[in-house]
Formats: structure tokens, sequence, C-alpha cells
């Protein structure tokens, strides 16, 4: 009967191939708009480690005077200082941890082979490869050893492999970063991270780095900060011994907390110490003030999703009702046109339940090619949102759960369109219309 | 005498349908007149003027990775090459490149630490005598910066004594109006004001204050550094294609990234606001053009739907301004009702937006432009299918009965 439902409804498109384009389109430029603004958004609001997300937790200490504030929710810095985060990195506990910080370097291999480039660079501690599941091609992280000596060692990705040896196995070659020779210990596998959570203070979207070296490094090499340092006091900085000392914050630290009471006892441990640190009189609280949040948690609280995007979603869901209401109008018309041809199927015998379901196939048919249509519409207005936006470039696209909600909205919005007018048509009362003809 | 009574009643008998094409219409009200005032929004803050000749400055990044040698020294030889090429009007070794989203912020105080007085914030950039001539900012009062004021920061504490900065800044750290000649003191060192700029905005055009910018007149050391060339407009894109060969010819050591053009790089830095502006635009048009096929095809349906009653209007003596009169009017009365209701929408719309997000109060303006508007679209596409009811043979009402 299915079957049978859906020649009729193709039967019907054809006799009133005007309106049923008509209807077409607007489901499809309704789903087309809707879903390219319903991509980005939910790529930019995406889990971008779901295994864990729950687990892993940035730390955030408020070590200035009370009433200072970075302009965050809730008043504390978003980074930590120096001597903090090593600090807690040095403790036992958790067991996994990761101290990083956002750096670069020009790259060359010291000969004129390649023209020297800049490349952004991850100074991190050896854990930061496991706890964000970064998978290796050739190699693995550099050993807690070098990590303790402060050794000269990288590991670089894919593509930087490809530039500087081509993408042979590179391991133990060596390459520069401006004028020190850094030795290659591992390379990584693609790795392809939308969000880029671990430190969204330079940019959520920004792409990940392609070269991570020990985190040791940074008072030996004197390395900059190409991230943001913000104060909130004058000191006076006069050398790089005098930034890893003063009271500003541009490192990040980021701990694993595999259930609620290793996050319990983390968070008496940070409370304790923040005590302590007040006590040595660098900050003046009334309270001692800390933050533990998880990936989700942290993504929400640095609005990563912006307000804009937010609006769009809002307003082509509005967009969508409009393309239903103008849809509805429409079926309306058709169904009720087609009246006396219900009447005589009634009369035959056809139940009001057939006739519906007869119906609700057909808006189902046009929601389907609307649908379809819709990601051709959409695919069209991402790529227009990459060509604007070179920023967004990897969150404009469709997983294949956009690519099947698309025409599934589309068959359901159509369906809710389609209730009324079809729910009026199988109420014909045959007489009528019998007796016209 | 336009026969509203009869129409409405008519109307009732088929309320579904017109009332479908009513909140099409309050919807579309509603989305494009507040879409328009966002867009409108978004068309001011991109056009401001920043106060630079955008079109004919481009700046670049120079990072050094070998550390052997006088650095000082290589900024006045890359300035002075700089300037040699055809072209060239001027060119600077600046901190940092206003525009480009990237900078340094401080407050600035009416007195030393620990007692600060007042503060107030604002970006600055460190520059040589050439930043004001470079940058292509007016000074309206005061001088600009000369060569004796210039530092040339060989250890910390070497620090300028005096600054030029924008008017707004100085308008707002001193109100009385005494701003030039006066002292303000970042940290514990105090700086006078020396001159002030009509307009130059600071690296971030979102900030609260981007209005606030301040230049001192100092050149540091660093392995790092920025340039800032002004060059005649025509001559831009010519000079940007030769300054990385000619900057590695007197030092290969280095590289040089980040070769843009001061409009392309502020573009950059606005690129969300382009996209927000252009989705809305197609947001809109697409929505008008929507309403606008809904009602055509409506008015079609309503059309086939009544032949013989056009037919017997026609026959009985009905002239084809009448029937085209009947659709307008009964057109007209269902997006009236649509329209009141979309106004009343847009308004809660508008109140919504401002309250959830960061979005400024809608002008009730643009709900009545819009307003006007979707109505004249509306009677556009009912005129031709009505034109076509018109044309109805009355024989068709004697046919088929």
């Amino acid at each position: 009967m299915f079957f049978y439902y859906i020649d009729l409804a193709w039967r019907s498109f054809k006799r009133t191939p005007f309106v049923s384009m008509l209807m077409v389109l607007a489901i499809a430029v309704g789903i087309g708009i809707t879903m390219t603004s319903l991509s980005v958004y939910y790529m930019m609001a995406m889990n971008p480690i779901p295994d864990k997300s729950d687990r892993l937790h940035v730390v955030q200490l408020n070590t200035m005077d009370e009433g200072q504030s970075q302009g965050s929710s809730d008043n504390l810095p978003q980074q930590l200082t120096y001597r903090d985060a090593m600090a807690l990195y040095q403790q036992d506990f958790p067991e996994n941890k990761v101290i990083h910080m956002r750096s670069g370097f020009a790259v060359h291999l010291g000969d004129s082979s390649i023209k020297p480039f800049l490349e952004a660079t991850r100074m991190a501690g050896r854990d930061f490869f496991s706890m964000f599941n970064l998978e290796f091609q050739y190699g693995g992280a550099w050993s807690v050893e070098q990590e303790q000596n402060a050794a000269q060692v990288a590991v670089i990705s894919q593509s930087l492999n490809e530039k500087l040896f081509g993408s042979e196995n590179s391991l133990g070659k060596t390459f520069y970063l401006d004028d020190k020779v850094f030795q290659v210990v591992g390379v990584l596998d693609e790795w392809n991270l939308h969000t880029r959570f671990y430190d969204i203070t330079t940019g959520a979207f920004s792409r990940t780095e392609n070269i991570f070296i020990p985190f040791s490094l940074v008072p030996v090499l004197e390395v900059p900060s190409w991230g943001n340092t913000n104060g909130w006091k004058y000191q006076e900085i006069n050398n790089y011994q005098d930034r890893l000392n003063a009271e500003i914050f541009w490192v990040q630290l980021w701990v694993e907390l595999p259930n609620e009471q290793a996050k319990a006892q983390y968070g008496q441990f940070l409370q304790a110490y923040l005590s302590e640190q007040e006590a040595l009189g660098r900050f003046e609280r009334e309270t001692p003030q800390y933050a533990l949040r998880n990936v989700m948690e942290w993504l929400d609280y640095s609005n990563v999703v912006s307000d804009d995007n937010r609006v769009l979603v809002g307003l082509s869901f509005m967009f969508l009702i409009v393309c239903l209401a103008n849809i509805l109008g429409l079926l309306l018309g058709k169904f009720l046109k087609r009246a006396p041809e219900i009447g005589v199927r009634r009369a035959l015998g056809a139940r009001k339940r057939q006739v519906f379901a007869q119906h609700i196939v057909e808006v189902s048919l046009l929601g389907l090619f609307g649908g379809l249509l819709g990601i051709g519409i959409a695919q069209l207005g991402l790529w227009g949102v990459r060509a604007t936006e070179n920023y967004y470039s990897a969150l404009a696209t469709m997983d294949l759960s956009m690519l099947l909600a698309a025409p599934s909205i589309s068959i359901i919005a159509c369906i809710i369109a389609g209730l009324y007018p079809a729910w009026l048509v199988c109420k014909t009362a045959p007489a009528i219309y019998l007796k016209t003809q | 005498m336009f026969e509203c009574k009869p129409i409405f009643n008519s109307l009732l008998r088929s309320k579904a349908g017109a009332m479908m094409l009513l909140v099409q219409i309050a919807i579309t009200v509603a989305i494009v007149s507040n879409a328009s005032f966002i867009i409108y929004d978004r068309v001011q803050y991109l056009k401001q003027e920043t106060g630079y000749p955008e079109e004919s400055i481009f700046s670049f990044s120079i990072t050094s990775f070998v550390e052997d040698f006088d650095q000082l020294q290589q900024i006045e030889i890359d300035e002075s090459v700089l300037r040699g090429i055809p072209g060239v009007i001027n060119a600077v070794n600046l901190s940092e490149i206003p525009l480009s989203g990237s900078g340094s912020a401080s407050s600035i105080h009416t007195a030393p630490p620990p007692d600060t007085g007042r503060g107030v914030r604002a970006a600055y950039v460190l520059g040589d005598e050439n930043s004001v001539d470079t940058l292509g900012v007016k000074i309206i009062a005061g001088r600009n910066f000369n060569q004796e004021d210039v530092v040339i920061q060989r250890s910390p504490d070497q620090v300028a004594t005096v600054a030029i900065a924008s008017k707004s800044f100085v308008e707002e750290m001193f109100p009385d109006g005494d701003g030039l000649g006066n002292t303000v003191f970042m940290g514990p060192y105090p700086v006078q004001i020396i001159g002030v700029v009509e307009k130059m905005m600071g690296p971030w055009l979102k900030d609260r204050k981007a209005d606030n910018f301040i230049i001192f007149p100092m050149v540091v050391e660093s392995t790092f550094q920025k340039m800032l060339v002004r060059t005649e407009p025509s001559e831009r894109a010519s000079v940007m294609k030769q300054v990385e060969a000619l900057m590695l010819e007197n030092n290969g050591d280095r590289v040089v990234s980040n070769v843009i053009g001061m409009d392309d790089d502020k573009a950059l830095y606005n690129a969300g606001d382009m996209l927000m502006l252009r989705m809305l635009l197609v947001l809109i048009v697409v929505l008008v053009l929507i309403t606008a096929l809904g009602i055509y095809g409506l008015t079609m349906f309503n059309i086939s739907k009544r032949t013989k009653q056009i037919g017997t209007r026609r026959a009985l003596g009905a002239r084809k301004s009448a029937i085209v009169r009947y659709f307008l009017i009964e057109n007209s009365m269902v997006c009236s009702a649509g329209l009141l209701i979309g106004i009343v929408g847009a308004i809660y719309l508008g109140d919504a937006l401002l309250k959830a997000y960061s979005l400024p109060a809608l002008d009730i303006m643009y709900v009545v432009v819009t307003a006007i508007v979707v109505f004249c679209i509306s009677v556009l596409s009912v005129i031709i299918p009505a034109n076509r009811a018109a044309n109805i043979s009355p024989s068709i009402a004697t046919r088929s009965v």
C-alpha cells in the first residue's frame, strides 16, 4: 500500500507541478538556511573529546586582590601565573596533568634547503599527548628525564614532517627552532581537532600547533608567549626571571580527575594551596577562590559559541516556520481542491485512515525532495561561510549526522505542516461531491 | 464601498489558508526588521572612520632567529631601505599594528603609585619620530615628536617622557580640556602629552575604548619587530611584493611574515561581523522571496478554486477591475492583520535579543519601513494572479453546471 501511495503522491506532484515545485523549493530553502547556521553551531558546540571530556579539568586560581577582575563571568583569570602552574605541576597528585603555553619560532634546517618560516609551537608537559588523545605515526612523547633536563627535543606534526623531511621516518633527525638545534622524538598522526579546547585564549577554532617541545625549556630559552599575558597590578619586569616570578597570567594547567572524589580531594588541595599563598602576602582575599571546569563547562564558560551564531540559528528556525506556514497554506489549497476525488474514493470504501495516510505519504515525499535539495543549498551556504571567514573553514562543514538530520527535519516539518490539511481532506463527506458530479 | 464585509465573511469560511498567510507575514516582519537593523548596526561598525588612510598602509613582521647583531641598528637600516623603495612615503618600526587585533593596553593614571589617582584605559604603541607621519594621522593640537624625544631603549629604565595621544583619550583623561601639556603616569613614570591626534583607533575595534590610543616615542630591542609602511595608494601592491626579498637581502637570518594591507588586516579582524552581515542579508532576501511566492501561490489556488464563482460574477456584470479589487482587498485585510501582529512580534523579538545578547536596541523605524515594504511586496504578488482571475471568461460559469 505504501508504494501505491507513493505512486499516487508522484501523480499528484505531476498534476500540479508549479505548486509542488513551489512547496519543494520553500522547504528546501528553509532547510538549507537552517542547516547552514545549525551546522556551524553544531560544530562549534560539539564535544571535542567525548571519551574524556568529563575527566579533563582546567585549573583556575584567583591570586588577585579582592575586587580585581579579569573580565570573566566569575572574575577568575583564565590562565595561571608561571609560579602557581609550576608548583601545581610538580605535585604528585593527580597523576595526569599537563602544563602548557603557546609560543613560536623560526623553523629551518640550518642550511639553505628550505626558506625559514615561522611556526607556532606549544610548550607542553609530556602528558599532553596521552591526555588529549594524540596518536603517533613514529616515536612518542619525550621521556621524563628529557623533560627534567630540558632537552632540546620535539614532537612534530605529520604536515611539518612532510615539509621538513619529506614524510619519511624522521626520528632522530634534527632541525632548528631559531638558532637552537632540536631532535625529533615523535611524529604525530593527523590530528583533527575542530575546537582547540585546550587553549581557548588564543582562538578556539585556530589550527593546532605543528611543533611541541618540553615546557621545561621555557626558563632555559626564555621563551616569549604567543598567547595572552594579563596582569592586575604594576610590577617592574626587567628580565625574564622577573617575568617568571611576576603576578601575570600566561600559563595553563589541565588535570585529569577520574571521579568526583578525586575532584573534591583536588579542590581541597587547591584551597589549602591558595591559603598558603595568601599567607605569603601575595594577595589579599577574604575567601580563596578556585575553579575546576571540565571540557564542556570550560567551552561554555569561555563563550566558544558566539552570540551571533545563536541569533542566526534562532532566526533561521523562525525562517523555517515561515516556510512551513507557506507550505501549509499551499497544501490546504491543493488538498481541498482534490476533495471531489477523495469523495469518490471514500464512497468506494476507502477508510478515513487510509486517505489520511495517503496524504501524509504525499507530504513526506515533498519533505524528502525538499530535504535533499536543502542539503545542496546548505552546502552552497557553507561554501559561502568558508569563503567569508577562513577561521571557520574547519567548522563550516556537514558531518554525517547533519547530512541525515537535513532530510529528517525536512520530512518531520512537512508532516507537521501536512497534518491539518490531510485531516481536513479525510473528513470529506462523500455525499456532497458525488452529487455535484 | 469596497465590499469589505462580504470579503471578510468569505475569508472566515476559509480561515486556515488566511491564517497561514497571516502567520507568514507576521514572522517575516519580525525577522526582517530585526535582521535589517542588525545589518545596519554592523555596516555602521564596519564603515566607521579609523583615522588612517587604510588603503595606502601595509604592515609586516620580522622575526630574527639569531641574536648576535645590533638589533637597534638593524631597525634603522630596515627603515631606510623601506623608505628607499619608489612609491613609499614613510616607514616606521612600531611595537604593535593598529586595527590588527593584537596590541597592548594599560591603565594610565593621573598620579604615580601607590596613590595612582584616576585611571583611564588606553592602548599604546612604541615607535620613533616617523610614527605619526607613517600612520597618516592628523595632529590637531601640540606638536609632533622630534629626534630628541625618541628614547632608544638599551636598558629597561630608559622610557619615554612625552607622548602623543588620541583626542578621545585626552578628553577622557582631562575632562576640563587642559590635556595638552599635562602629565600622566604609566606606572611610576611621568609622561607629558605633547600632541593630540584628531582620530586614531587602537588595535581592537571592538574594545570599549577603541578610540583611546597613545604613541610613545621609543624603540625597543626585540627579535620580533613589526614594520608599518605608507605608500602611494597605487604603489602599495607592488611595494608589498618587494619587501620580503629586500629585508632578507640585508640580513638573511630572519623571517618576514604577515605582509598585509591595513584594510585587509581590519577585514580579517572583522571577518565574523562580515559573515553575520552576509548571512542575514541572504536570510532577508530569501525570506521575502519565499513569502512573496507563498502569497502568489495561495492566491493562484484561491482563484482556481473560485473559477466558477468569478465567472458567475463576471456574467452578472462585474467589471474586471472589480475582480482584481476583490483579491487586492482580501490580501490587504489578511496582510494588515499579519503586519500588526508582526510589528508587535518584531518589538518583542528585538527586546529579547537585546536582553539575551549584546545587540543594540531595535529602532522602531526599521519595523515600520519593513512593514511597508512587506505590504508592497504582498500587493505585487497578488496583482499578477488577480489579473489572471479577471480574465476568466464569464462563459465558464454557465458551462459545467
